[in-house]
């Protein structure tokens, strides 16, 4: 951005619309990540490597990627408001339709029909979270079996098994990666 | 209100424990299915957030807030689940030069990730097995979307409404 000729409240406009868009149009987070591709760098606010090194410190950062993406488009494109135009971007059009979905649910929630419907959503939604697992699971070995990752998921399993308090086990795992992985660098 | 205030914290906890929305599913099960909101409630939460557009995991915890103390619930959950990655990002985009790819965290989340997709299969089972039905029907909803999600032709959000639907007309 030379952000000499725009004035800066059109470029934050720009952003907001950006992220709105963003966000009205893609079913979730990951699957935003397309989306803001080609709205990032075909717009210029950002070019391809830097976009390639925001999804990367988002996956690696814990909490919410898309925000975090959000944050890093919205950063690079207006410093620090341009950061919270894009938070603002992306947090309006969930906010508004869950709370309205919620709300309405909530009125039905003794009726019939919605114990049928979530009796059917219930076996869909487990597929949906054991296809994310998978995949969250293959993204971390990208060259075959990793053999530390699958006794992180061994280990972590028996842990589960003996129900043991999950925020620990997470907690564990992750330092048993640190001692595994070590300073390991990626090309 | 030591409702919000737990509710708060909880949603801190999980947000700072997982590296992506769909991954906080698992944490957040164990954290509020029982003492905040009930199995089906849960299953909802989860389905619609897939079903509706935008970030998965704002839905979800708005769904639950507001399940637990109505607006201001979903609001005080937004809240927690923004707060941590904002945070972070705001100290990574100062620091950036300094923290590399080769810095310690990015072992720390590699080693995070196979005990969440565990901890989510785990969930998942639970879901499955308390979602009403565990008749062959069940299965057959389960296996066949699952089909359908792996082979990705069909959005996810299309299986999940018409799971549903199947449910209305048959499990009702």
């Amino acid at each position: 951005m030379t952000g000499v000729a725009v004035p800066k409240f059109i470029v934050w406009l720009k952003l907001l619309w950006m992220f709105l868009k963003v966000n009205i149009l893609s079913p979730s987070g990951p699957a935003s990540i397309g989306l803001l591709y080609k709205e990032a760098v075909s717009k210029e606010v950002m070019t391809e490597a830097q976009f390639v090194e925001a999804v990367g410190f988002s996956n690696v950062l814990p909490g919410s990627e898309a925000l975090k993406l959000a944050m890093f488009v919205g950063y690079a494109a207006g410093g620090l408001p341009g950061v919270f135009t894009a938070l603002l971007g992306a947090i309006l059009p969930p906010t508004v339709m869950m709370l309205l979905v919620a709300a309405v649910l909530q009125r039905f929630q003794h009726s019939d029909w919605i114990g049928g419907f979530v009796a059917g959503m219930s076996p869909a939604v487990a597929a949906l979270i054991v296809v994310v697992a998978w995949e969250l699971f293959r993204a971390t070995s990208p060259r075959g079996m990793d053999r530390r990752a699958v006794l992180i998921a061994v280990l972590s399993a028996a842990a589960f098994w003996f129900e043991l308090p999950s925020p620990l086990v997470l907690l564990g795992a992750g330092f048993l990666g640190v001692l595994l992985y070590g300073q390991r660098s990626y090309g | 209100m030591p409702n919000l205030l737990t509710l708060f914290l909880i949603f801190l906890k999980v947000n700072l424990l997982s590296t992506s929305g769909p991954a906080s599913v698992g944490l957040l099960y164990h954290e509020v299915v029982g003492k905040f909101v009930t199995e089906g409630q849960f299953v909802q939460a989860v389905g619609f957030s897939s079903v509706l557009p935008g970030s998965d995991a704002l839905q979800l915890a708005m769904y639950i807030g507001y399940a637990v103390g109505g607006i201001p619930g979903g609001l005080v959950s937004l809240l927690a689940s923004i707060l941590p990655p904002t945070i972070i990002i705001l100290g990574v985009t100062m620091i950036l030069h300094r923290l590399r790819r080769e810095a310690w965290i990015s072992s720390f989340v590699e080693g995070l990730t196979p005990a969440i997709s565990v901890l989510m299969v785990f969930t998942a089972w639970k879901i499955f097995q308390k979602g009403g039905s565990e008749g062959w029907e069940a299965w057959a909803i389960g296996l066949v979307s699952m089909a359908g999600m792996l082979s990705k032709r069909v959005p996810e959000r299309i299986v999940i409404i018409i799971a549903g639907l199947i449910g209305v007309l048959f499990l009702t």
